[in-house]
């Protein structure tokens, strides 16, 4: 049977690769060796798949059909999706691999299990989401099932179902043997902006108190989200979503391997890993 | 809202679009079933009160971009700069 091996959660800010020099030297070190800390940790466990949980931007979906939840099942996924992103995020375009055989066992698992996610069977294509923390990770040819959380269009669903989905995929996880080593990947967050007026305020305090309760590791502090609660540490800050996910894959507490905030990426910025 | 989300997300996904938008918007909006008030700020490419009226704020924002509006001048104008 496979194993969980590993749950990270990072930022996907597109400055991270597009325009880090905007972040003064210190704030900026400290982001990239927490993401040097996770590359080394994936590469020393050397996973088969890595499952990555994140939100999408319209980058797929739209509101003439937008999942709550989704996975991408197919054999390979376009990042960035334009060469026009490519060159936004600096980021070569490229083809990351999928895994068919898991992503397609996961998705059976969770329609066995009462959950209920979208299909993307081929043509998903990536945006800052994916391609930003897998870039600064290093990722390379390691194959990628995309898992996505609604995060960008209200209503979203609640932080007790992204909790229960990461649970639910950590036990589809284990119940397989398409892979052996498993790592789940959670991107986004934590407070930010989009498209706002209050673009590149940061809500250190909503992010500290998120990264405690993601620490503390309980479930039910967790989960204690309401969408307005949200809300107010901006339309962005709704990708805490993929984390939840992450969260609940782990049942763990985490440790932050970093925290900064850096309005000049316009974002809270936070790298952590589960205690697993 | 529906008429108006959709225009922003095609113009941002069709480079041809988009560029037909800005050589002649009136003639692309003759395409989408816009509220006239929606119309009206998109021909004005007035992003805020597109946003007051409740636009998708990411759909607005990649929309800005791709026709042309500067990330500097999209914000300057939703904070009344």
């Amino acid at each position: 049977m496979a194993e969980l091996t590993g749950v990270f959660a990072t930022a996907h800010s597109p400055g991270l690769t597009g325009f880090p020099e905007r972040v003064a030297q210190p704030k900026r070190d400290a982001v990239r060796a927490a993401f040097d800390e996770v590359a080394r940790r994936i590469q020393d466990i050397g996973p088969d798949v890595i499952v990555a949980v994140s939100v999408e931007h319209f980058t797929n979906f739209f509101l003439a059909n937008l999942p709550a939840f989704a996975i991408a099942t197919g054999d390979r996924h376009l990042g960035p999706v334009t060469p026009e992103m490519g060159k936004f995020l600096g980021i070569a375009q490229r083809y990351y691999p999928g895994h068919r055989e898991l992503g397609t066992h996961i998705y059976r698992y969770a329609l066995a299990h009462d959950f209920d996610p979208a299909l993307a069977d081929g043509g998903f294509g990536f945006d800052e989401n994916f391609c930003v923390p897998l870039e600064l990770l290093r990722t390379g040819t390691t194959p990628i099932v995309p898992v996505v959380v609604n995060g960008v269009n209200p209503p979203y669903p609640t932080a007790r179902r992204c909790y229960a989905f990461g649970r639910m995929l950590a036990a589809a996880i284990t119940a397989t043997d398409v892979a052996d080593k498993v790592v789940v990947l959670a991107t986004g967050g934590l407070s930010h902006w989009v498209g706002m007026p209050q673009a590149g305020t940061i809500d250190e305090e909503f992010d500290r108190d998120f990264l405690a309760r993601l620490t503390d590791g309980d479930a039910a502090r967790l989960t204690d989200y309401d969408d307005d609660r949200i809300e107010a540490a901006g339309n962005g800050a709704h990708e805490i979503r993929a984390w939840l996910v992450a969260a609940g894959a782990a049942g763990a507490g985490f440790e932050t391997l970093a925290y900064e905030p850096t309005p000049e990426w316009l974002t809270g910025t936070a790298v952590a890993a589960a205690c697993l | 809202m529906y008429s108006l989300h959709k225009l922003l997300w095609e113009l941002r996904r069709d480079p041809v679009l988009a560029e037909r938008f800005r050589a002649n918007p009136s003639e692309v909006l003759a395409g989408y079933d816009l509220a006239p008030a929606d119309s009206t700020a998109m021909m004005a490419r007035d992003f805020r009160t597109l946003y007051e009226r409740g636009a998708n704020p990411y759909l607005l924002y990649f929309c800005a971009l791709q026709i042309g509006v500067s990330r500097q001048d999209y914000y300057a104008q939703l904070r009344g700069e």
